[in-house]
């Protein structure tokens, strides 16, 4: 390809618009990646909220098992009920803790980790309040041990429901960024690149035609002069360095046109007193 | 500054190298006198064949420019 004005110029504005397409691209690709982002955050969100109630259910289930050992204590003896009751009792506080530390570690922010770190924290009150409440199960004290049992229980609850909160929380608060910064964004990025790559064209072909048309003229007209066709017209079309080309080239060519007539009177003249 | 060099300052940007040959040429034929010569009062006269025959060379536009431009020579 030649290294003529028109080639430089195609070339020089579609390395523009290449690199608004580029930015384009750039600002699309953030825009998805936050997307992602979010998208992981609310998967994080959701198995909080599922770890949470997976340590309800251990929960419960644990409190159902030593509700039936204090209530079987007695006909079964100790450690027929321990064996029934207490070995499970003890595999989900084991659940509930391996849950709410694995929780607390993928937990996004410092107060949903406190949240999971309270459940990890209560499971070894817990512990203490249930083999206070095993040990006293058939003396006199079995009631108050039952009792700080159960409370250790709710509260271990309470927090496991606090957890599913947050786990709902951070999930629907994602969910909610990803909506408004993927319409926002994307629009954003898509209108901005658009109006650049309008605006791109448009001032190429401005810009082209400013510098062509005026080039090319100058270019037709220089032709004809030195093929001697000194009939042309020489066209100002602006007021800059390429106008005054086109002025000092219209010099020129008067300048040309008048030798020659002159050259053709004196030549006339000649002729004229040759033939006298 | 004499009256020919403000009328060769003036056809300069519109005659280039063949000015001072324009204007002889005129002033010889038309005016029946030396370029050095020129007045004043003689510019209506150059003005008008300096339109008529820049007219030939140039644009026609131009050549009426460049005459508006001498007879409005005053000094």
């Amino acid at each position: 390809m030649n290294a003529t004005i028109r080639n430089k110029l195609i070339w020089g504005f579609s390395g523009v618009l290449l690199l608004l397409g580029a930015v384009a691209g750039i600002g699309i690709y953030a825009v998805f990646s936050l997307r992602q982002s979010a998208q992981d955050a609310t998967r994080i969100g959701g198995r909080l909220n599922a770890t949470a109630l997976e340590i309800q259910v251990h929960n419960l289930e644990a409190e159902r098992r030593v509700k039936s050992y204090l209530r079987e204590v007695k006909q079964l003896g100790a450690d027929k009920a321990r064996e029934k009751y207490l070995d499970e009792a003890d595999f989900e506080l084991s659940a509930i803790e391996s849950l709410a530390l694995k929780a607390a570690k993928i937990a996004p922010t410092a107060e949903k980790r406190e949240k999971f770190q309270k459940i990890v924290n209560e499971t070894a009150t817990y512990k203490i309040a249930m083999a206070a409440a095993v040990t006293n199960a058939e003396n006199e004290e079995a009631a108050d041990t039952a009792k700080a049992y159960f409370s250790a229980a709710d509260r271990l609850h309470d927090y496991a429901e606090d957890g599913e909160a947050a786990g709902r929380e951070a999930s629907q608060t994602s969910q909610e960024d990803i909506d408004r910064t993927s319409k926002s964004s994307v629009s954003m990025a898509i209108g901005m690149s658009l109006v650049g790559m309008i605006l791109g064209i448009t001032m190429s072909y401005k810009l082209s035609r400013a510098i062509l048309l005026p080039v090319e003229h100058l270019k037709d007209v220089a032709e004809n002069v030195s093929l001697g066709n000194l009939e042309v017209a020489v066209r100002r079309y602006s007021d800059d360095e390429i106008g005054d080309l086109a002025d000092s080239f219209s010099r020129m060519v008067t300048a040309v046109k008048f030798f020659r007539m002159e050259a053709e009177t004196v030549q006339a003249e000649h002729d004229s007193a040759g033939g006298e | 500054m004499k009256v020919y060099e403000k009328v060769v300052l003036i056809s300069k940007n519109y005659l280039g190298p063949a000015t001072e040959s324009f204007i002889a040429r005129q002033c010889k034929s038309h005016l029946k006198k030396d370029p050095g010569a020129l007045m004043t009062a003689d510019m209506a006269n150059l003005a008008k064949w300096m339109e008529i025959s820049g007219g030939l060379l140039m644009d026609q536009a131009k050549a009426a420019e460049l005459s508006r431009k001498i007879a409005a020579i005053t000094v």
